[in-house]
């Protein structure tokens, strides 16, 4: 079967008070990094295996208390079959 | 996958985000680049959804989209995706696509009682074009007519004008964009008369107050809800109203949130407009150089059938459109009905709430945005609601200038560039011409370079109007290019389905998969679709914006620009047009409407060589000439000159697009303003120059309720709508397995005591049952949307679960879009359904 490596990109909006609450709870989702943040805005990355975590990953986040958007920026597939 | 590539990638992730998002990262990221495979062929397009029309970069590798990412150097997006943009490269891979015409057959031949069977486009348009002939022959031009959209490409909007217009003489031309925004649209040319917005997508970088009037953009628009959201957390100044029937994503960033009784919105415009006169702070200094006021007729009806008992008492169902010449005076003493405790108590909004909103817009010091989608648009009053804003811009002075901005949102993207802008409605021509008027069917005439007189002079059939035709056989040979009527109109299982199946009929649809309306036809045509083919889209924001076809489309699927155009060599000028007509042009007798509607020398005249090098076009390739190009320019000849100037062709396939009027070269940011707009006279200020008189319409006009209420057997509000992860009928995001997932099944969003109320829990089966019809779902308590007592939200893009044979077909008597917003249900257990009523 196709193995597949997913790395995105995030740009999340949240209410700057509620920052340190989400910083762990983003941070706790696997194959998540934070790269930078600044007044609210964060730049995230994901590491994930397909697509569909992406997109569950990105629900999880919405409906975080106090993020007010959360989008996709970058996406890039590898095919880890391939590269074995 | 080595760990130093797998940071490489992941740092160049995380440049392009923090470029996109305006932050600085530590030194050690990427710059942005190409992180991929240099066998990818990368090309600029804009989103095949909604209107905010974001530009994407197409990655294209051996005949296939392969990826799509955000277009860095589009000014609406700057790099950013929705969910759904982001998975753009798969809608068109559908294991279902439409790859071969199907004809209802039995016995070799067509039969509307026949199964579907593969046949050639020769057997597909020998059968329409003998439908057609023969019922132009026996009941004439207004018993044929096409139902097109707002995902049509400006070309194909174009040709399907002319060919209904100008080809069988018919205005039965209505886009799908009439249930989205006609509201706004008829508003526009009302009060300025020149449709679309003053302002652009920068005011939300300018202003400081953005209000929210029936629109979800965290969900419906969320690369713009991005934008706003931006504005809010970095100046202070900044403050959100929301204006809804119930809490939805959007509420979340709201400062203030105003829940609202259904069809109230017209006492809080009202009040506000009290609140501005009645503290001395309208800027009547303004209103007195550029406006003039005006009043509406009122109690106008429903838009329903003129049988309809709602019809026939109201006094001005016949004239809604008239308004008349009134003044200052008259206009504060109707103001006066609408005090702070008259609309609290009206409204259910809390007094403190109506009276920060008031403050806000009156605020000299503040500037503000209004935004509004569908909850303005799909309203009973929907023109009144367009109105009534607009004056609280006027009585403010807050219009059409960097971050003073009315702006109406749009669903689809080209609902402005060709729904609008080529003029598809019924009524409508190019450039905001009309067909009722003499003058305007006469410079389309020359321009086209056609018949004196051969044009319509009366408005076809709007969209709910052909349904009801198509049910009456009235009309009877029809085409649906690029929607899903059966699932998007209003009161589907009474009013559309049984014109579709009426035996009279012949019903023709062109789609890319089969969709409830597709598979309800007599005939389905494959369609090609978004980049398989070039085409041009104008987003909300009057920007132009144009793509190469970057890959094929898959076996015999066409594009609907193919389609019309060799469908229309089946026809000569003698078929089609009067006798008298051709006897006193003879030069035009015996050609094809091929001939005489694109082989012109107009639309004709640039060769395959004008096409740009490394693309291609099918269309172009099929017929000989530059198709694009040429039905463009004679497009855009209705608008030079005229405040609607649109660039060279070529120009917009080297631009991220251009907002009209491009003047010069140069776009226009903001309309009627002295020093941004190259068509307003030095030291006049303003000119509202779509009106003879450069003044602007003030129309008021009071509450009235809505066409139906709840009442003790049906005691719900059920309101529709849209989720972000589907696009409308979900024709295309339902296929994208990721998105599907996200979001498998509609619910009934309900409030947890309104569902204890009924015995219900969070999960449980029900029916929701209107007068007309009903569905089976399932409650949801919790989740994005937040409902008050009383009300119900379902999404309608589950063809599993069509919630539009619920709806009420009652319109906006004026604009005639349809209230998918309002009408009256009970939701009841389903398994009551099976132990009692027992009726499907």
């Amino acid at each position: 079967m196709a193995r597949e490596l997913h790395i995105s990109s995030l740009v999340v909006h949240a209410r700057p008070e509620a920052a340190d609450a989400i910083r762990p709870a983003m941070a706790g989702l696997p194959g998540i990094e934070i790269h930078g943040e600044a007044n609210g805005k964060f730049i995230l990355t994901l590491e994930t295996e397909s697509e569909q975590t992406i997109v569950s990953h990105l629900n999880t986040i919405s409906l975080l208390d106090g993020v007010l958007a959360a989008t996709l920026v970058f996406h890039h597939v590898e095919d880890l079959t391939e590269a074995e | 996958m080595t760990l130093t590539r797998r940071d490489y990638l992941k740092a160049q992730a995380a440049a392009t985000a923090a470029a996109a998002a305006n932050i600085s990262l530590p030194a050690q990221a990427a710059p942005p680049g190409v992180g991929g495979d240099p066998t990818i062929k990368w090309s600029k397009a804009p989103c095949r959804f909604c209107g905010t029309g974001c530009g994407v970069m197409v990655g294209v590798k051996d005949n296939r989209v392969v990826a799509t990412h955000g277009d860095m150097q589009h000014e609406t997006n700057r790099g950013l995706n929705c969910v759904k943009g982001y998975f753009l490269s798969k809608i068109m891979y559908g294991a279902d696509r439409l790859t071969t015409p199907l004809m209802r057959m039995r016995d070799g031949r067509f039969h509307k009682d026949g199964e579907f069977q593969p046949v050639s486009w020769d057997q597909a348009f020998d059968e329409m074009a003998r439908q057609w002939k023969k019922t132009l022959k026996e009941k004439g031009p207004t018993a044929v007519g096409m139902f097109g959209s707002g995902q049509w490409t400006i070309w194909e909007g174009y040709a399907a004008s002319k060919l209904m217009r100008a080809g069988f003489r018919s205005n039965n031309l209505d886009p799908n964009a009439r249930h989205c925004m006609a509201s706004a649209a008829v508003t526009f040319i009302r009060t300025f008369g020149s449709d679309e917005p003053m302002g652009c997508y920068d005011d939300m970088e300018q202003t400081d107050i953005f209000v929210l009037w029936g629109s979800n953009m965290a969900e419906m628009h969320p690369v713009l809800w991005t934008r706003v959201t931006d504005r809010r957390l970095t100046n202070p100044n900044s403050r959100i109203f929301v204006l809804s029937t119930y809490e939805h994503r959007s509420s979340d960033l709201a400062d203030v949130s105003l829940v609202f009784k259904p069809n109230t919105d017209l006492a809080i415009l009202n009040y506000i407009a009290n609140y501005i006169v009645s503290n001395g702070l309208a800027r009547k200094d303004f209103i007195d150089k550029h406006i003039n006021i005006r009043r509406a007729n009122t109690d106008i009806g429903y838009g329903l059938r003129p049988d309809h008992t709602l019809e026939q008492r109201a006094s001005h169902a016949n004239d809604a459109q008239v308004s008349n010449p009134s003044n200052w005076d008259e206009y504060v003493n109707f103001l006066k009905t609408y005090t702070l405790d008259y609309t609290a108590e009206l409204t259910g909004v809390p007094k403190e709430r109506l009276e920060a909103l008031a403050k806000a817009y009156a605020d000299p010091k503040l500037k503000v945005m209004s935004f509004w989608t569908m909850g303005f648009n799909q309203h009973v009053r929907g023109v009144w609601a367009n109105h009534l804003v607009y004056n609280i811009h006027f009585l403010t002075g807050k219009i059409s200038e960097p971050g003073n901005s009315p702006f109406s949102l749009t669903g689809q993207p080209s609902a402005c560039g060709t729904a609008r802008e080529v003029g598809t409605f019924a009524h409508r021509l190019p450039a905001d011409m009309q067909v009722t008027n003499a003058e305007h069917r006469k410079i389309t005439e020359k321009i086209w370079k056609l018949p004196d007189g051969l044009l319509p002079d009366k408005p076809g059939f709007h969209a709910v109007q052909q349904d009801r035709m198509l049910k009456d056989g009235k009309l009877n040979c029809y085409w649906i290019q690029v929607n899903n009527n059966l699932q998007t109109a209003p009161n589907t299982a009474q009013e559309t389905y049984p014109g579709y199946r009426n035996p009279a009929n012949f019903v023709v649809v062109s789609d890319a998969y089969p969709t409830i309306t597709a598979m309800a036809a007599d005939l389905i045509l494959p369609a090609a679709m978004w980049v398989e083919k070039e085409g041009a889209y104008g987003n909300a924001e009057r920007r132009t914006h144009f793509w190469h076809q970057l890959v094929d489309a898959p076996g015999q699927a066409r594009s609907d620009l193919w389609q019309l155009m060799e469908f229309s060599k089946r026809f000569t000028t003698d078929e089609v047009w009067p006798a008298e007509i051709l006897d006193k042009n003879p030069e035009y007798k015996g050609k094809t409407l091929f001939d005489v509607l694109y082989a012109n020398k107009q639309v004709n005249k640039y060769p395959l060589s004008d096409i740009e090098a490394g693309f291609q076009s099918a269309e172009s390739k099929a017929f000989g000439f530059y198709v694009q190009k040429g039905l463009f320019e004679e497009y855009a000849e209705f608008g030079r000159g005229h405040g609607h100037d649109l660039a060279y062709f070529d120009v917009y396939h080297q631009t991220r697009g251009l907002t009209w009027p491009v003047v010069n070269n140069k776009e226009t940011k903001w309309r009627y303003r002295e020093g941004y707009d190259p068509y307003v006279q030095p030291g006049t200020g303003y000119q509202f120059y779509g009106n003879k008189d450069n003044k602007a319409n003030l129309v008021f006009a009071p509450y009235e309720p809505p066409a139906e209420s709840p009442d003790q057997e049906f005691d719900l509000w059920l309101v529709t709508g849209r989720v972000l992860e589907h696009w409308h009928s979900g024709s295309m995001t339902m296929r994208v397995p990721e998105l599907y997932r996200a979001f498998p099944g509609a619910v009934v969003f309900m409030h947890p005591d309104d569902a204890a109320a009924r015995g219900l829990r969070r999960g449980s089966e029900v029916r929701v049952v209107s007068r007309r019809g009903e569905i089976r779902s399932r409650i949801e308590t919790r989740g994005r949307n937040r409902m008050p007592r009383g009300v119900v939200f379902v999404p309608f893009f589950d063809a599993s679960q069509p919630i539009n044979k619920v709806t009420l077909d009652a319109t906006d008597p004026i604009s005639k879009q349809s209230d998918f917003k309002k009408c009256a249900v009970k939701v009841v257990p389903s398994q009551v359904a099976a132990a009692g009523e027992g009726r499907q």
